[in-house]
């Protein structure tokens, strides 16, 4: 649509220059990420060094070696369980949550809804201190029960109004043709409505879990050695001996950050509504 | 005739509803919350009612005195702290830094992709360009400290090569604020495009279309076609990146640690260190209050706008 109204006279020329100009800011921002991933398959010998090595013949033994450490693969399983785990169930009640609000407008939705959202616009670091605590009381703390109902809670507001978002736009028509027909509100909602919430159910999965995944403060305090996740791996498992060990940093840092490129490219297009807690629906 | 077919239309609609007994209606809405609201209460409602209490005792973990009941005395002591004061203006700063420059960014940026929407490899590239933002703030940390570092960093290596003296930036007493900054404009910038993207992409294309028939100039393009539909999203998304560099932690926390001296302590991390630093439970607790006014405050301007985009599409 945008070049129909810019189309230049002589088409080739200044396109062609502009696509460069895209292309050159997109390789521009991604070259640190690039260079940490380089920085994994070098030989230990060419990571601290000065001057920095270009030219090497990878190897992969600094990723081989950091998944020796005795942490580094639960790491990545803890982090697997608690994420999934939390957002399955934080989806669930959600999706219960959202129809509600979406058909029934119970007395106090708005209400509702903006505290739900305010939860997420709260700096994490004001609520550590009684969740601690909390926690403490509860003896949750480095518990799976804990954190994933830490981690539940911390995804269900995005959850309901990025679900509460894609009901609003199906219509109560699907609904009601239903109950004249005689289907009961389960058989509603689960098979005729949510079929129909795909995209709100893979954009609320997708960053649901791209958000737990990238917690790293409360898995921090809350956690403990049986659950700490891979940002926290990162950061305690970085400074080894009083040094940072940055063949580490490279080799963990490359095996946390590939699969997050492969999910941008897969999930484009639910971007946009995964970023601004489903608030605003789009192309881009 | 169009008018009957909608009353009748409207009857149809109303019907069923009428029918059903309000106050079965009314238990299966609040079963169908009451999940959400069991989570909400353990794990939302409890802590803060927590905090708010917690703010009014003095209370240090560390310390073999038993909790005391001190009143509002722990708010006076943060308003009247010129050090939290000096936290509380510097990440101000920070924010309007930042914002401003990832939004002035970002719009660039966004026109060039919008301009591009058929150009080779968009999906790809898009994907290189959005990844920083998707970066957990650990590791974005860990990573420019590498490439920062005084000894082993690329940057500096460029720097060197070209004949300039090798800088530290992250503990350099002038340099560490504006790198915090950079760092952050890094991972933000991309958002901002992504809402430039949006905005421009809620323009009807219809409107587009007749504008181009009408060979409006550019000018009066922005200002007439452009802006009364972009404006809504563009300021969400200013709003979100407000909202966000307001709660930056993680980022000057693993970089700088606050320093050198104050020169990067944001306000969380103030708090960080106030709760799990010196174990000043009750005082942290009443900056986490004040911390979340500011939160229900910036909640309410953010549906606001919501609000009148909502209208104006209707």
């Amino acid at each position: 649509m945008a070049e129909t109204i810019f189309k230049p006279k002589r088409k080739s020329g200044p396109i062609k220059f502009a696509t460069l100009g895209a292309w050159g800011i997109s390789i521009l921002f991604f070259l640190p990420v690039a260079w940490i991933i380089s920085t994994a398959f070098k030989p230990k010998a060419s990571i601290v060094v000065s001057p920095p090595v270009f030219i090497f013949k990878p190897t992969l033994n600094n990723i081989t070696e950091a998944l020796s450490f005795d942490n580094t693969l639960s790491y990545f399983t803890h982090s697997i369980i608690y994420s999934f785990g939390s957002v399955i169930i934080a989806i669930l009640v959600a999706y219960l949550a959202a129809y509600s609000f979406s058909r029934y407008k119970p007395a106090g939705t708005d209400f509702l809804m903006f505290l739900l959202l305010s939860t997420r616009f709260v700096p994490a670091a004001a609520f550590v201190v009684p969740y601690f605590q909390l926690f403490n009381l509860l003896k949750l703390k480095d518990s799976y029960i804990g954190l994933i109902a830490f981690y539940a809670m911390f995804s269900i507001p995005f959850s309901v109004w990025i679900l509460k978002g894609f009901l609003d736009g199906i219509s109560q028509r699907f609904d009601e043709t239903g109950l004249v027909y005689g289907a009961s509100r389960w058989h509603i909602m689960f098979k005729v409505i949510l079929p129909q919430v795909k995209p709100g159910l893979v954009a609320s999965f997708v960053f649901n879990i791209l958000f737990v995944w990238n917690e790293f403060l409360f898995n921090f305090q809350l956690g403990g050695a049986k659950t700490f996740g891979i940002p926290v791996g990162l950061f305690t498992g970085s400074t080894k001996g009083g040094a940072i060990d940055w063949a580490y940093v490279a080799s963990i840092g490359t095996l946390y950050v590939l699969p997050l490129v492969v999910v941008i490219y897969a999930f484009q297009k639910y971007l946009l509504v995964g970023l601004t807690f489903g608030t605003v629906r789009g192309e881009v | 005739m169009a008018k009957s077919v909608e009353t009748l239309e409207k009857s149809i609609k109303d019907a069923p509803k009428a029918k059903k007994p309000e106050s079965k209606k009314n238990w299966f809405s609040w079963g169908l919350l009451a999940p959400v609201l069991f989570f909400f209460i353990l794990m939302s409602v409890l802590p803060t009612i927590w905090m708010f209490g917690l703010a009014f005792y003095d209370y240090t973990l560390t310390s073999a005195n038993k909790p005391k009941l001190i009143g509002f005395k722990n708010f006076t002591d943060f308003l009247a702290n010129q050090q939290l004061a000096g936290s509380v203006s510097r990440t101000f700063i920070f924010l309007l830094c930042a914002v401003i420059i990832q939004t002035l960014l970002g719009i660039l940026i966004g026109v060039l992709f919008w301009k591009n929407d058929k150009m080779p490899g968009r999906r790809l590239a898009l994907t290189l360009f959005f990844t920083p933002m998707v970066v957990t703030p650990i590791a974005t940390s860990l990573f420019w400290k590498f490439i920062l570092d005084p000894t082993l960093g690329v940057i500096n290596y460029f720097v060197s090569v070209l004949g300039f003296e090798r800088f530290d930036t992250l503990t350099d007493q002038t340099l560490a604020f504006p790198t915090l900054v950079f760092v952050d404009t890094w991972m933000w910038t991309p958002f901002m495009t992504l809402m430039t993207l949006a905005a421009l992409g809620s323009v009807p294309k219809a409107e587009l279309e007749a504008a181009q028939v009408d060979r409006l100039p550019i000018t009066r393009l922005i200002r007439t076609v452009i802006w009364p539909h972009a404006k809504f999203i563009l300021g969400l998304g200013i709003l979100l990146r407000t909202i966000d560099a307001f709660k930056t932690m993680d980022l000057a926390y693993v970089m700088t640690g606050g320093g050198p001296g104050d020169r990067t302590e944001l306000i969380a991390v103030s708090l960080y260190r106030f709760a799990f630093k010196s174990f000043k439970l009750g005082y942290s607790s009443a900056v986490s209050v004040f911390l979340m006014f500011i939160a229900i405050a910036l909640t309410s301007i953010y549906l606001y706008i919501l609000n009148a985009k909502k209208k104006s599409e209707a």
